[in-house]
């Protein structure tokens, strides 16, 4: 039991540690959230002369008010200050300069050490990117971004984030098999944010599409905490309620992150072969 | 007389410095010959991505005005353009971009040819003929079923399209010279696709006020809408006029740039 | 039976490290060409290696560029595993054992560095200190101890970013350094540093040393060899060529010492049996090569002296670039 409790408590070290580097990295950091915060609206901005457009004069398109579509693409934008990381590029970083040799030599699982920098940075988002945003966007785009149910709607967006973050750790990965992954990277990220409903909500994919990208972990990254926040999920026909959606959110991270481990042992075997 | 000599031999060679520049680059590509392929399957077939999803759009409702081959034309002059623009262009900013934060800019500058040209020259992105040719094949699509009924309007939607290149060429540019003040900031290319945004779209589904800066200010609306208006014989000739915002634009994004680095050299780095 | 006062803690034995490349072609044709049809390279980096090192030794790795130096570092450290052959470090296998083994381990590689850019070195340490879980009390003084013997003060407070190339290369030394690694792998250390930072790290290594820590280098620097290295090994195309210590290393071209005469005037024609001049700076300078074992120095320095009136003399060793280049073109 002893040797339990060490552990965890060896682990949060290594994770207060990395965060807080992370955040003092915060100089740096200042300009990135300049960028996200100019972002966010803009992507909503779009959208909303996109179907202001297509809503013409109809009320409801595919079953969804032209309200609930501002809702959906503002917790989008919000939801996405809160989970979005740059595992995919950081990992990749390391691996293309073979700085990737220097956690090879030291105790630390690298997957950890990146969730840690992910923990140290959405921490500063919330503070100055997800905060001023969600008052812009309530105030000067006049949005509802009341989840009508707010614990389910919190859980929801933290299992999202951990979606991600194991998603972006694969994307990165693949680095050690691919030389030059800048193009295959984007290529992915274009994907993710289709098939995570980034541009369309799923339910207006066509049917076949929708049942295939129920199994797929895209969804549980932006589709379901966005859903969850709008107060009623749907895709392929399947109504169910929040707690079961969240439910099956756990399982899919649950999941991935063991295909993530799968996929990490795969590419230390790759890198201690070939060499960095 | 010798002027014009010193201007042929320095064009001669600057042609000469590209054409190795394209050689190194794609037997680079080659030598890695399973990534080449798979990166350029994967590039054409997802760069497809973005129009499917405005062909789901069109499923439910559409914009007034436009049926959808004719917003499929729009959009694959701009992924044609963006291709275009990862291959060539893209790469100078990541070099400047990187060059700077290291400090190893110098080692371009003392160079006896053109910075800009050698940069360029020495980081073509041959996945970028993926898109190129991703676009390419949705162009065809769209043009079968939309048809081109004169070549008056083809050659204004091929000037509009260069157009839509100067327009990238000076966001490159503008990157670039953003690169001197946000040191190693590697995410300011994400500003600029969010700006891109504008152009995939008739613009007339913007206000007013938003229509006039991506026309005349920013003109992104240069990139895959007017192209593809010009192609539907939506424009008249006199808007041909409307690429002079765009050369302006391109040589003000040049201004800023040499003037980033006439202050950077002056500096010392 | 186990000898107790010498124990090897590294035994490296018949190491091979092959990597399979392709043919890539010169002209753009032939790249054309390897597109569709590869010819495969076997490139033999390190080819049927073995050494010994004792524990609390500093053993120096030298050899050419490309000799296969920084792949035999990667492989005794875990991040390479080897064709065929075995490792053995303190007892573990180090690609197998990753894991557990890192932890005893430390190693700088000059150019990787683990110090975060934008941020202080001592936010990094802190980080290194959890990482490896250091308790806190015994981080500080460790950590006040190292910066105490490299000199630092205030720079550790520093931005990793405005540090100057040498102090950023101390602070890699005590990143590498905190958790008492056992053993610790560097691979050229010095390289790119000034003299006196030079000379910093080597005492720091010697120090070190002297607690009981097993140093691997690999170098060109020869004076970090002449200064730090108990033992020697000599790598070139991926083979040891020369393996001992430094005293056999000089003598492997004989006894053979270098004597510089300044006369008080000039000398033509100068011979003397037993010796080969090396040189002649000027008229009334010269440099011989003698071999000891066949006249003593002072033979030789009596000899001289009763033909020619010297107003300098100095007796050197063979230097060290000498020796090894014989030994890289052997």
């Amino acid at each position: 039991m002893k040797t339990f409790f060490n552990f965890i408590s060896h682990k949060l070290r290594i994770l207060k540690a990395v965060a807080f580097v992370t955040y003092k990295e915060w100089s740096a950091y200042r300009t990135h959230s300049m960028v996200s915060i100019f972002i966010g609206p803009v992507y909503f901005f779009v959208q909303y002369c996109i179907w202001k457009a297509l809503y013409g004069d109809s009320q409801t398109l595919n079953g969804m008010q032209f309200s609930s579509m501002m809702t959906y693409f503002g917790a989008n934008a919000l939801i996405g200050y809160l989970t979005m990381d740059f595992a995919d590029w950081n990992l990749q970083m390391l691996v293309r300069t073979g700085k990737f040799l220097t956690f090879a030599l030291r105790p630390i699982h690298h997957r950890f050490f990146a969730f840690s920098q992910k923990i140290g940075h959405r921490f500063l988002g919330l503070v100055f990117e997800f905060i001023p945003c969600y008052i812009l966007f309530t105030l000067l785009f006049k949005v509802n971004l009341v989840p009508p149910e707010p614990l389910w709607a919190v859980l929801s967006i933290v299992l999202g984030f951990l979606m991600t973050f194991y998603v972006n750790y694969c994307i990165g990965l693949t680095a050690f098999f691919f030389v030059r992954a800048e193009g295959v990277r984007q290529v992915f990220q274009l994907m993710l944010t289709i098939c995570s409903g980034g541009l369309l909500p799923l339910s207006f994919f066509p049917t076949v599409i929708q049942k295939l990208l129920f199994f797929l972990p895209f969804q549980y990254i932006l589709y379901v905490p966005s859903m969850v926040c709008t107060g009623s999920y749907n895709l392929a026909g399947i109504s169910m309620g929040l707690p079961q959606i969240v439910g099956i959110q756990a399982i899919a991270v649950i999941l991935t992150a063991l295909f993530s481990e799968l996929l990490y042992r795969l590419s230390i075997k790759r890198f201690t072969g070939v060499g960095a | 007389m010798k002027n014009k000599i010193s201007f042929l031999s320095k064009l001669h060679s600057a042609l000469h410095l590209y054409k190795i520049g394209l050689k190194v680059a794609f037997s680079t590509e080659l030598a890695y010959r399973a990534n080449f392929i798979m990166s350029s399957l994967i590039m054409l077939c997802f760069n497809i991505l973005f129009p499917l999803v405005t062909v789901l759009m069109y499923q439910w409702s559409s914009f007034p005005g436009w049926n959808i081959w004719e917003v499929l034309l729009i959009q694959s002059i701009f992924t044609i353009a963006q291709g275009f623009n990862s291959m060539f262009f893209s790469g100078i900013f990541w070099q400047t971009n990187e060059r700077i934060r290291e400090g190893s800019l110098e080692v371009i500058l003392l160079k006896p040819v053109n910075s800009l040209l050698f940069m360029m020259s020495s980081s073509i992105n041959p996945e970028g003929i993926g898109v190129m040719l991703g676009g390419g094949i949705m162009y065809g699509f769209a043009l079968y079923h939309v048809g081109i009924t004169s070549i008056a309007f083809f050659v204004q939607s091929v000037l509009f399209f260069l157009g839509g290149l100067c327009v990238m060429w000076s966001f490159t540019m503008i990157m670039s010279a953003t690169s001197f003040k946000w040191v190693g900031n590697s995410r300011i290319p994400e500003i600029f696709d969010s700006l891109l945004n504008f152009g995939k779209y008739p613009s007339r589904i913007f206000p007013q006020a938003i229509q006039a800066i991506i026309t005349y200010i920013i003109p992104v609306a240069m990139i895959g809408y007017y192209p593809a208006s010009a192609l539907l014989g939506k424009m008249e000739i006199s808007q041909l006029l409307l690429l002079i915002p765009c050369v302006i634009f391109c040589i003000l994004g040049m201004l800023l740039y040499n003037w980033m680095i006439k202050l950077y050299e002056g500096v010392g780095g | 039976m186990k000898n107790k006062q010498i124990e090897n803690c590294i035994t490296v034995e018949h190491l091979n490290k092959t990597y399979i490349t392709y043919k890539r072609g010169e002209t753009f044709r032939e790249t054309v060409k390897s597109f569709f049809k590869r010819e495969q390279v076997l490139i033999k980096a390190v080819n049927d290696i073995s050494f010994t090192v004792p524990s609390g030794s500093i053993i120096g790795v030298l050899g050419p560029n490309g000799a296969g130096k920084s792949t035999l570092i990667k492989m005794m450290t875990g991040t390479l595993f080897p064709t065929s052959g075995t490792i053995d470090v303190m007892g573990y296998m180090p690609v197998k054992n990753r894991s557990r083994y890192v932890r005893r381990i430390g190693a700088v590689f000059g150019q990787k560095s683990q110090l975060i850019w934008d941020i202080p070195p001592v936010d990094s340490f802190a980080m290194n200190a959890a990482i490896y879980n250091i308790p806190k009390d015994v981080y500080k003084s460790r950590l006040d101890k190292m910066c105490a013997m490299f000199d630092l003060g205030d720079v550790i407070y520093k931005p990793t970013r405005v540090l100057s190339l040498g102090e950023r290369m101390k602070c890699e030394f005590i990143m590498a350094m905190l958790h008492e690694p056992e053993v610790v792998f560097l691979d050229e250390p010095t390289i790119g540093l000034d003299v006196i930072a030079k000379q910093k790290i080597r005492s720091f290594i010697k120090a070190m040393n002297k607690n009981g820590t097993t140093f691997v280098l690999t170098t060109h620097d020869l004076e970090d060899v002449e200064q730090l290295a108990q033992e020697v090994i000599i790598v070139n195309h991926g083979e040891k060529v020369f393996d001992g210590t430094l005293h056999e290393l000089r003598s492997i071209l004989g006894e053979k010492k270098i004597i510089s005469l300044t006369f008080d005037k000039a000398v033509k024609d100068f011979s003397l049996k037993g010796a080969t001049i090396v040189e002649k700076p000027s008229d009334r300078e010269i440099v011989l090569e003698v071999d000891t074992s066949k006249a003593s120095v002072s033979k030789v320095i009596k000899k001289i002296s009763e033909q020619y009136v010297f107003t300098d003399i100095s007796v050197k060793e063979l230097p060290m670039e000498t020796i090894i280049t014989h030994v890289y073109n052997e």
